[in-house]
């Protein structure tokens, strides 16, 4: 383990990504601030300089404190750790070792953030500057290589040229649709009507993803600066930032963003001494999960009811008050100023045949290591979930991935090798979605886990067409039975067929995909759902009517730590002794199971 | 531009919908949500058909899929029948007290599930009557909600002030779902009371004030003459055309 070079200028990276300054990530940074301009440091203020960023990552180990050149990385800082941290790494040069990430696996300490396994295995390009620089400032973009490329284009190069570069770099929209969005960009510059619109979907609605969060707080001049590239490109005066309501942080970095890209003639009137004129608008969302949905999101941008309209034309023809219109996710911008700079050939080097570049993916659920991962495409699950996540904790098992969000579906265990990219989730019975990977353990019930996703979307849909709407109606009521213990024979070919013309015949993307979560789990998991119909059983023991728990003997230590946990004192037994469970006091809450350090609880 | 409907060649103008063009033709193709007033919604999707384009078919909705040259449509597939059927079948469990949806449950030969049904409720949400509204110019009735709670209110369920209780919203509804109580010379709907003036020639109440004045304030036509019911509008136009001969 090396140590610190008190010689060299020091940067200190505070990670205050939204899930870090909940955890106290400000506090932190305003103690760095006051330790290191107090008086009697004034020598260390001059050589050390201390920078908020956007989100580093690895949420479950934050706030981060990453120190550079050496790239010392504490993890789970708190205020009152500042002090250490100054005394000893920055003036003695010494390492903190309680604060280093712990490698439990190999039961090491590792100091380096690019020695964390969760780092090793990423490429980061959507989220290259993520982490590094100060979001709210021009200049550490420009250090980074900003606003180079967009001269380039707006200089050297025509409008085609761009779009062509674009179409070859193979690019597919990250907000779920994969559609090749250089085609998008030439169709819109295609159509003859002016004026024309460039939007960016900053709606993300996806229970437990913030990759388009990271980004636009982060490094928020990238979305910016690929959103100018495209109206260069397709010939674009106004450009409109979709940001829902609850991305405040979001909302904060992309205005400051904005305000310094037209201080610096990046945005407005002649960009860049070019003909270009270009102008950025934010506007906050309501909260919709359907507006993420773009015809819904434009109807939301016109001052409209969020719900879609029928796609026959697209919005690259006829989008915002009807007129021609590109609308890419936050991660597709992010990813255009580097494709520019970097060459399509580069980014088709990553990725797989279908699928070019990296994908943002935010990794929660029953993993170890929680947080937003880049990986280039053709990773697999494996990789995902259990070299870079870390795998399941608390020795439980896998059991199942939910990809691509709430309408997405859930992969088994046997296709843990499967190479993630568009076609081959779709294959699976999933989608990519935005990039939601929701890990389950085996104290997961695949029926209640879907039906929960049934009533986060029976609130969500927006209600206009029937398959959708009523369908979801239909499934919830299904699967709530199911789950109640009063499900029928006849229900798993109702459901499959409910299911079946929700995905042909509903209005839109919302409508088409709801049923994926009950369609993939029939074809995955079908004999949980015969158990909990014919056997009256949840083998996972969270569906209550079903559900009936004892203590295997033979495994019970009698630890006792699940007797406090028992909320109804239904547990009882000598210490050292193998407990039993009361049967008509237990209520059947689990909390007995998660406790248990042996499983030795069982489900009857 | 030419495109074929169940193997009919059919002439169409661009910007046409499959559904206008089937209608011309004489071509039956069933819907809910769709009044020529309005244009298509795309909401009831029970006019769902299947196009082939470019080689590649798919299942579309006729009210808003845009004809191009050379399409092929079919308007009754097995797969079509299929979509039909179950979108009658989850309308019928959320509207079994409307005689519409009975009579379609029956024809499209729904089969019993074990659906929970809700015998009250009428409307399907198919919005014609929030259309109409809008077209009136009054907008008092709207989308509330969203998912499986959308339905159509008033702003808070109070009675509106925008309501001129024309009860175009309920003549439009397919389904019976909006009640309109006329007793002596009081109308209720929505919530909301109106008194009903009589009719100037027969004096039998036809009409609310508050849309009299609103058809008054949009056409330009004086209240007084405004002020006849719809039958007696008819023989008043008839005595003044008997003066008349176009020949």
């Amino acid at each position: 383990m090396t140590t610190m070079n008190k010689s060299l200028i020091h940067l200190l990276l505070v990670c205050c990504g939204t899930g870090c300054v909940a955890n106290g990530a400000r506090e932190v940074y305003q103690a760095l601030k006051d330790n290191l301009t107090s008086d009697d440091k004034a020598v260390l203020a001059a050589t050390t300089s201390a920078r908020a960023t956007g989100c580093h990552g690895l949420c479950a180990q934050g706030p981060f404190v990453r120190i550079l050149p050496e790239d010392i990385t504490y993890c789970r800082v708190k205020a009152a750790d500042i002090p250490e941290i100054v005394e000893k790494t920055l003036k003695q040069g010494e390492v903190v070792k309680r604060l280093l990430f712990r490698d439990r696996q190999k039961k090491t300490l590792v100091q380096g953030q690019n020695d964390i396994p969760f780092y090793q295995r990423q490429t980061r390009v959507a989220l290259r500057n993520v982490g590094l620089i100060d979001p709210s400032s021009l200049q550490d973009y420009l250090e980074r290589g900003g606003y180079r490329t967009l001269e380039k284009s707006l200089l050297d190069m025509r409008p085609e040229q761009v779009i062509e570069e674009i179409i070859k770099s193979g690019l597919r929209g990250r907000g779920g649709g994969g559609f090749p969005t250089g085609l998008k960009w030439k169709a819109c510059a295609a159509t003859p009507a002016q004026p024309r619109y460039i939007i960016c979907n900053g709606d993300e609605g996806d229970p437990g993803a913030f990759m388009d969060e990271s980004i636009m707080e982060g490094d928020p001049h990238s979305v910016l600066e690929g959103m100018i590239i495209a109206a260069y490109a397709v010939g674009a005066s106004n450009g409109f930032i979709y940001v829902r309501d609850e991305y405040a942080q979001s909302v904060a970095s992309l205005r400051k963003a904005i305000e310094e890209a037209e201080n610096h003639g990046f945005l407005g009137e002649n960009i860049l001494g070019s003909a270009l004129s270009f102008n950025i608008e934010i506007v906050r969302g309501g909260g919709a999960f359907v507006c993420g949905e773009e015809t819904a999101l434009i109807a939301s941008i016109e001052g409209n009811v969020g719900e879609p309209r029928d796609k026959y034309v697209f919005p690259s023809e006829k989008g915002l008050w009807g007129q021609p219109t590109i609308i890419n996710n936050v991660e597709t911008w992010a990813n255009i100023p580097v494709i520019m700079e970097r060459g399509a050939s580069w980014f088709t080097s990553l990725g797989t045949e279908g699928s070019k570049g990296t994908k943002v993916f935010s990794l929660v659920g029953k993993v170890a290591n929680t947080g937003l991962v880049e990986v280039p495409m053709g990773t697999t699950l494996r990789e995902i979930i259990f070299d870079i996540g870390g795998g399941v904790p608390k020795g439980r098992s896998f059991k199942a991935v939910q990809t691509g969000g709430p309408s997405g579906g859930c992969i088994p265990s046997e296709l843990l090798d499967l190479k993630v990219d568009f076609d081959s989730l779709s294959q699976a019975g999933s989608m990519m979605g935005s990039g939601g990977l929701i890990v389950m353990d085996d104290r997961t019930c695949m029926v209640e886990v879907v039906r929960y996703y049934l009533s986060f979307l029976a609130g969500e849909s927006c209600g206009k067409c029937v398959p959708c709407r009523e369908g979801i109606k239909c499934l919830l009521e299904i699967l709530t039975r199911i789950c109640h213990g009063q499900g029928e024979i006849g229900d798993i070919a109702l459901l499959e067929d409910i299911a079946e013309t929700m995905q042909q015949a509903s209005l839109c993307a919302l409508g088409r995909t709801a049923s994926n979560p009950v369609l993939s789990t029939l074809r995955y998991f079908r004999e949980e759902y015969l158990e909990h119909i014919e056997g009256q059983r949840c083998p996972a023991g969270i569906c209550r009517e079903l559900s009936e728990f004892w203590i295997d003997p033979v495994i019970c230590t009698g630890c006792g730590l699940c007797l406090p946990r028992c909320p109804v004192e239904g547990i009882k037994g000598e210490k050292k002794q193998a407990h039993w469970i009361e049967s008509d006091k237990c209520i059947r809450c689990g909390e007995c199971i998660d406790s248990c350090s042996f499983q030795a609880i069982k489900v009857k | 531009m030419e495109l074929i409907i169940d193997g009919k060649t059919c002439k169409a103008n661009p910007g046409d919908s499959i559904l206008n063009v089937a209608r011309r033709e004489g071509i039956a193709i069933p819907t809910l949500c769709y009044h020529e007033a309005f244009g298509g919604q795309g909401s009831c999707r029970l006019c769902t058909v299947e196009v082939t384009a470019g080689g590649r078919s798919r299942l579309v909705a006729s009210c808003t899929y845009p004809v191009s040259e050379g399409i092929e449509v079919k308007t009754s597939t097995p797969a079509v029948e299929k979509i039909r059927r179950n979108i009658i079948m989850m309308l019928y469990k959320r509207a079994s007290g409307s005689v519409l949806m009975q009579k379609l449950y029956r024809e499209y030969g729904c089969s019993e599930n074990s659906l929970g049904e809700k015998e009250e409720e009428r409307c399907i949400v198919c919005r014609l009557c929030v259309l109409a509204c809008e077209k009136m110019g009054t907008s008092a009735i709207s989308t509330v909600m969203r998912g499986i709670d959308k339905r159509v209110g008033t702003p808070y369920d109070q009675a509106a002030t925008a309501c001129i209780g024309c009860a175009a919203c309920a003549h439009i509804c397919p389904t019976g779902a909006i009640e309109v109580l006329d007793s002596g010379n009081t109308r209720t709907i929505w919530n909301k009371n109106f008194n009903l003036i009589n009719c100037e020639r027969c004096g039998q109440p036809f009409a609310t004030r508050e849309q009299i004045d609103h058809v008054s304030r949009l056409s330009g036509i004086e209240d007084a003459e405004l002020c006849f019911c719809e039958e007696c509008r008819r023989k008043k136009l008839v005595g003044k055309m008997q003066g008349f001969s176009p020949c």
